[in-house]
C-alpha cells in the first residue's frame, strides 16, 4: 500500500524527479500554511488599499460591537482594511508577547497600565506625539486623564476611558444583617472593619462584610495615597514606606481576625473563582473592591441594585483616583502608523463609536462624548458614570504610569498575603519581603 | 507477517546467501513489482521522509537549539535578546521561588509517581483475574487518564474540593468538622494536585495488563504445584516477569510527572496559589517567561529541568540492572 505506484516501466530518474517535485510542493504546502497568519505583502507607503491589524481583549459582546464598529469605518473609509483579532484578557498578553517577539504585532492593540511602560521602553509602541492633535484630536480629552499614557515626555498609549476602583455595596445584604450603609465621605478604616464583624456576626458563616481586599495592589495604593504616598512614583520608584505596608496589611489581618472577611480558604477561592465565582457575585459579601465599569456586571450576577461607595479613609485626603480604563497603542513596527492614528482617533472621538462602546471601555475619555452617552446608559452605568462624576471634585490627578515590571506587583502582593492569611508569615516579614521583591521586580 | 520480515532481512543476508537471491524462481516478478535499485530506493525513502524530518528540525530541533542559546541572554521577548553568559543561572542560585518550584515538583514527582504505578499495577492485578467484561471496566479505569490532563476535570475538581465543595459537604454529613479547604489551604493544595495525577492510572494500568498477559500460565501451575501460595506467586513469578514493564512506566510517568502544568495552572489559578504552595516548576517558568517578560531566565530554567529529568532517567537505567529481569539474561 505504501509502495510507489507500479508505473508501467518508469526509468529510475524521472520517477525520482517526480518524487522530488512531489515531496518539494508537499514542503511548500506546509512552509505557506504555516506563513498563513503572518506577513501580507507589505503595501506601499504610497496611498492605496491600507491594511491594520487590530487586537483587543474582552467579553462578547465587546466583540460584537467592536466589530460592528470596525464595519462602520472600512464603509466610510474605502480602501482601509481593518483585521479583527482578539481574545480574553490572560491570552491576550501571551499571545501579544509572543506576536511582538515575532516582529508581527497588531497595528492598534488594546493596552493595560500595568504593562504600557513594558512595552514602550523595549521600544515597541509608537511614539504618537506627532500625531497629536494633527490626526488624533485632543481638544475634548480629559486633560490628566490623557497624561497616564505618557513616559519621558512621549505619549505611548491614548486612554479609552476613565474608571474608579471603589466598594460595591449589596443593599440587601445590609438590610438583612440589620446594619446601616455608612457614610462614606467620612467613614474610617476601623469604622469598616467592625462594621464588616457585624455583618459577618449577623451572616452566620453564609455572609461576609466584605470579600477581602488584600489580593489587588490598587487597595494599598489607595491606602497610601490617602497618606499622600504613592504605589510608584515619577521616577518609577516605590513610592511608599515601610510603615504604610505594614498598617495596609495589618487593617488586612484584623479583617480576617474579626471575622469581617470569609475564612483564608474561602478568600482565596472567590479571588480564583473570577467576577463570577467571586462572594461579591453569590450575594455572599456585602461590600466587595471593584472597578466602576464591573458594576452592571456584578448586578445582573446578583440581581441587586448594588451600589458604588468611596473607600473608607477618603477624608481628609482622597486616596481614590480616575484610572485609565485601558489604551488604544500602535506597534513600532507598524507599516501604517498615520492610518492606524486615524483609527484611534476614530474609536475615541466619533459620536458612533461612543455610542457603541458606551461605557464598555470605561466612560468616554472625550468630555463631550462622556455627556452625550450617559443619558443612554442603562440604570446600572448610569449609577457607575453618576458616582464617578461625584467623586472626581474630590481626586487629586491619576497616579503616572508604573515602571517596567509592574504587571509582577499584584503576583507577588497576591503570594504574600495568601502566607499572611494562612500565618506562614507575619505583616513584618511579608513587608520586609514585599519591599524587597518590589525593587527587584521593577529595579 | 513472515514475508514481510523476510523481505526486510533480504540486505543483511546478502553477503552470506547470494545464491538464494538470485535463483528464488518467484522474486523476480516481485522485485520487478517492488524494487528500485539500491540507491535510488535510500533516496526515495529518505524524500517522503523529508516533511517530517524537515518538521523535526524546524519545530523541534531549531527551538531546542535557539532556546539553549536564549538562556545564556535576556531576551524580554519585546527586544532583541542581548548576551549575558551565565547571569540567568547564576541568579537561579539565589532565586527563592526557584527552590520553593523544585520542592514543590520534587515532592509532587516522588509522591505521586510510586502511589500512581502502585495503584495502577493493583487493578490490573484485580482485573487480570478473568473478571466478566474486562473490557468493560479496561475501559471505565482508563477513562480518568484521558479526561485528567484536561482543564474541565482541573476546574471541576477546584470546584469539589472547595472549602465549601461537594467532597466537605459529604464529610460533612459524616460527622467532620473543621474541614479545611482542600485547594485553597497551602497544607493541603499539593496533596489534591498529587490525588488527581494518581486518579489518572488507567495508562500505566493498560501497560502493566498487557504485561501480565505476556507472563506464561504454567510458571504458576508449576510454582502452585510446588505450594507457592498466592502471595509468593506474585513476588516470585509475576514481579521479576513484570519489571521491564514497571521500569518503562517508572521512566515515562517520571519525565511525565516534571512536566506536568495543567492541573496545577487551573487549581492554582495559574499562579501557584495558595501561597506558592502548588508552584510547580513548568508553572514557575510559564510565570517567568510569560508573565515576566523573562524568557531568557524561562529559558534557562528549561535547560535545568532538562538536565534534572536526564539525569533521573540515566540514573534510573543505571539501578535497573539491579532490579529489572529481562527473562533472556
Amino acid at each position: 500500500m505504501a509502495a510507489p505506484p507500479p508505473a508501467p516501466g518508469p526509468t529510475a530518474s524521472r520517477l525520482r524527479r517526480t518524487l522530488v517535485a512531489g515531496a518539494l510542493s508537499l514542503v511548500m504546502i506546509t512552509a505557506t500554511a504555516c506563513g498563513g497568519g503572518g506577513g501580507e505583502p507589505a503595501a506601499g507607503a504610497e496611498a492605496g488599499p491600507v491594511t491594520l491589524r487590530f487586537y483587543w481583549w474582552g467579553s462578547d459582546s465587546r466583540h460584537q460591537y467592536t466589530q460592528e464598529l470596525i464595519d462602520k469605518y472600512q464603509a466610510a473609509n474605502p480602501g482601509v482594511t481593518i483585521e479583527a483579532e482578539f481574545s480574553g484578557f490572560d491570552d491576550y498578553w501571551d499571545r501579544l508577547a509572543t506576536a511582538t517577539a515575532g516582529g508581527d504585532a497588531p497595528d492598534v492593540m488594546q493596552q493595560d497600565t500595568r504593562y504600557v511602560a513594558e512595552y514602550a521602553e523595549r521600544g515597541a509602541l509608537a511614539d504618537l506625539t506627532e500625531y497629536m492633535p494633527g490626526v488624533i484630536d485632543t481638544a475634548q480629552l480629559d486633560q490628566p486623564m490623557l497624561k497616564t499614557g505618557r513616559l519621558d515626555g512621549k505619549t505611548y498609549a491614548i486612554p479609552t476611558g476613565v474608571n474608579a476602583f471603589a466598594l460595591l455595596a449589596n443593599p440587601k445584604l445590609f438590610a438583612d444583617t440589620g446594619v446601616a450603609l455608612p457614610d462614606d465621605a467620612t467613614w474610617t478604616w476601623d469604622q469598616m472593619v467592625q462594621l464588616s464583624e457585624q455583618i459577618s456576626a449577623a451572616g452566620g458563616g453564609q455572609v461576609f462584610g466584605v470579600q477581602d481586599l488584600g489580593f489587588n495592589e490598587t487597595s494599598l495604593e489607595i491606602f497610601a495615597r490617602q497618606r499622600g504616598e504613592e504605589l510608584f512614583n515619577a521616577d518609577g520608584d516605590v513610592g511608599f514606606t515601610r510603615q504604610t505596608l505594614v498598617d495596609w496589611w495589618t487593617t488586612m489581618v484584623a479583617l480576617r481576625d474579626t471575622g469581617g472577611t470569609s475564612p483564608p480558604p474561602i478568600s482565596v477561592e472567590s479571588q480564583a473563582g473570577g467576577v463570577d465565582g467571586s462572594l461579591t457575585a453569590q450575594n455572599r459579601a456585602a461590600l466587595g473592591s471593584w472597578w466602576t465599569n464591573q458594576l452592571p456586571a456584578l448586578s445582573t450576577a446578583t440581581g441587586q441594585d448594588m451600589e458604588l461607595l468611596r473607600w473608607p479613609g477618603e477624608s481628609p485626603r482622597a486616596g481614590m483616583y480616575l484610572k485609565p480604563a485601558m489604551f488604544w497603542s500602535i506597534s513600532e513596527r507598524s507599516e501604517h502608523p498615520e492610518a492606524a492614528a486615524k483609527f484611534i482617533d476614530y474609536l475615541i472621538n466619533s459620536p458612533e463609536a461612543a455610542e457603541l462602546a458606551l461605557s464598555d471601555r470605561g466612560l468616554p475619555i472625550n468630555t463631550a462624548l462622556r455627556e452625550q452617552i450617559v443619558p443612554k446608559l442603562k440604570a446600572a452605568d448610569q449609577r457607575s458614570a453618576a458616582f464617578v462624576e461625584e467623586i472626581t471634585p474630590s481626586l487629586a490627578d491619576p497616579p503616572p504610569l508604573p515602571p517596567q515590571g509592574a504587571g509582577e506587583v499584584q503576583r507577588i502582593l497576591q503570594q504574600l498575603h495568601e502566607q499572611v492569611l494562612f500565618d506562614q508569615l507575619s505583616v513584618d516579614q511579608a513587608a520586609d519581603q514585599f519591599m524587597g521583591e518590589l525593587d527587584a521586580a521593577t529595579g | 507477517m513472515t514475508e514481510l520480515s523476510d523481505e526486510t532481512r533480504t540486505p543483511a543476508a546478502v553477503p552470506a546467501h547470494p545464491p538464494p537471491r538470485s535463483a528464488s524462481p518467484p522474486a523476480p516478478a516481485r522485485r520487478r513489482r517492488w524494487r528500485l535499485p539500491q540507491v535510488g530506493e535510500r533516496k526515495v525513502a529518505y524524500l517522503f521522509l523529508a516533511p517530517w524530518f524537515i518538521g523535526l528540525a524546524l519545530i523541534t530541533i531549531g527551538p531546542i537549539l535557539g532556546s539553549l542559546y536564549l538562556s545564556f541572554t535576556d531576551y524580554s521577548l519585546l527586544a532583541p535578546p542581548e548576551w549575558t553568559g551565565l547571569d540567568n543561572y547564576e541568579r537561579m542560585v539565589t532565586d527563592p521561588r526557584f527552590y520553593q518550584s523544585l520542592q514543590v515538583t520534587f515532592v509532587y514527582v516522588f509522591v505521586s509517581v510510586p502511589l500512581q504505578l502502585a495503584f495502577a499495577l493493583a487493578l490490573a492485578l484485580a482485573l487480570d483475574k478473568g473478571l466478566r467484561g474486562l473490557a468493560f471496566y479496561r475501559s471505565v479505569y482508563y477513562l480518568p487518564s484521558l479526561l485528567g490532563a484536561s482543564v474541565a476535570i482541573a476546574v471541576l475538581w477546584r470546584q469539589m474540593f472547595g472549602a465549601e465543595g461537594l467532597i466537605n459537604a459529604a464529610l460533612e454529613n459524616l460527622g467532620f468538622t473543621d474541614l479545611p479547604g482542600w485547594v485553597s489551604d497551602p497544607d493541603y493544595a499539593l496533596g489534591t494536585i498529587i490525588i488527581l495525577n494518581v486518579w489518572t492510572f488507567g495508562s500505566p494500568m493498560v501497560i502493566f495488563l498487557a504485561g501480565l498477559r505476556q507472563i506464561p500460565q504454567m510458571y504458576y501451575e508449576a510454582a502452585a504445584i510446588d505450594g507457592a501460595g498466592a502471595l509468593r506467586r506474585f513476588f516470585s513469578i509475576t514481579l521479576p516477569l513484570l519489571s521491564p514493564i514497571i521500569f518503562f512506566n517508572l521512566v515515562l510517568q517520571l519525565i511525565g510527572s516534571f512536566q506536568s502544568f495543567t492541573q496545577a495552572f487551573v487549581i492554582s489559578s495559574g499562579r501557584g496559589s495558595p501561597a506558592d504552595s502548588t508552584l510547580f516548576y513548568t508553572l514557575y517558568l510559564y510565570l517567568r517567561g510569560f508573565g515576566n517578560f523573562d524568557m531568557g531566565y524561562a529559558s534557562a530554567l528549561a535547560w535545568v529541568l532538562l538536565l534534572i529529568v536526564g539525569v533521573l532517567t540515566a540514573a534510573n537505567f543505571l539501578v535497573s540492572r539491579f532490579w529489572v529481569f529481562y527473562g533472556d539474561d
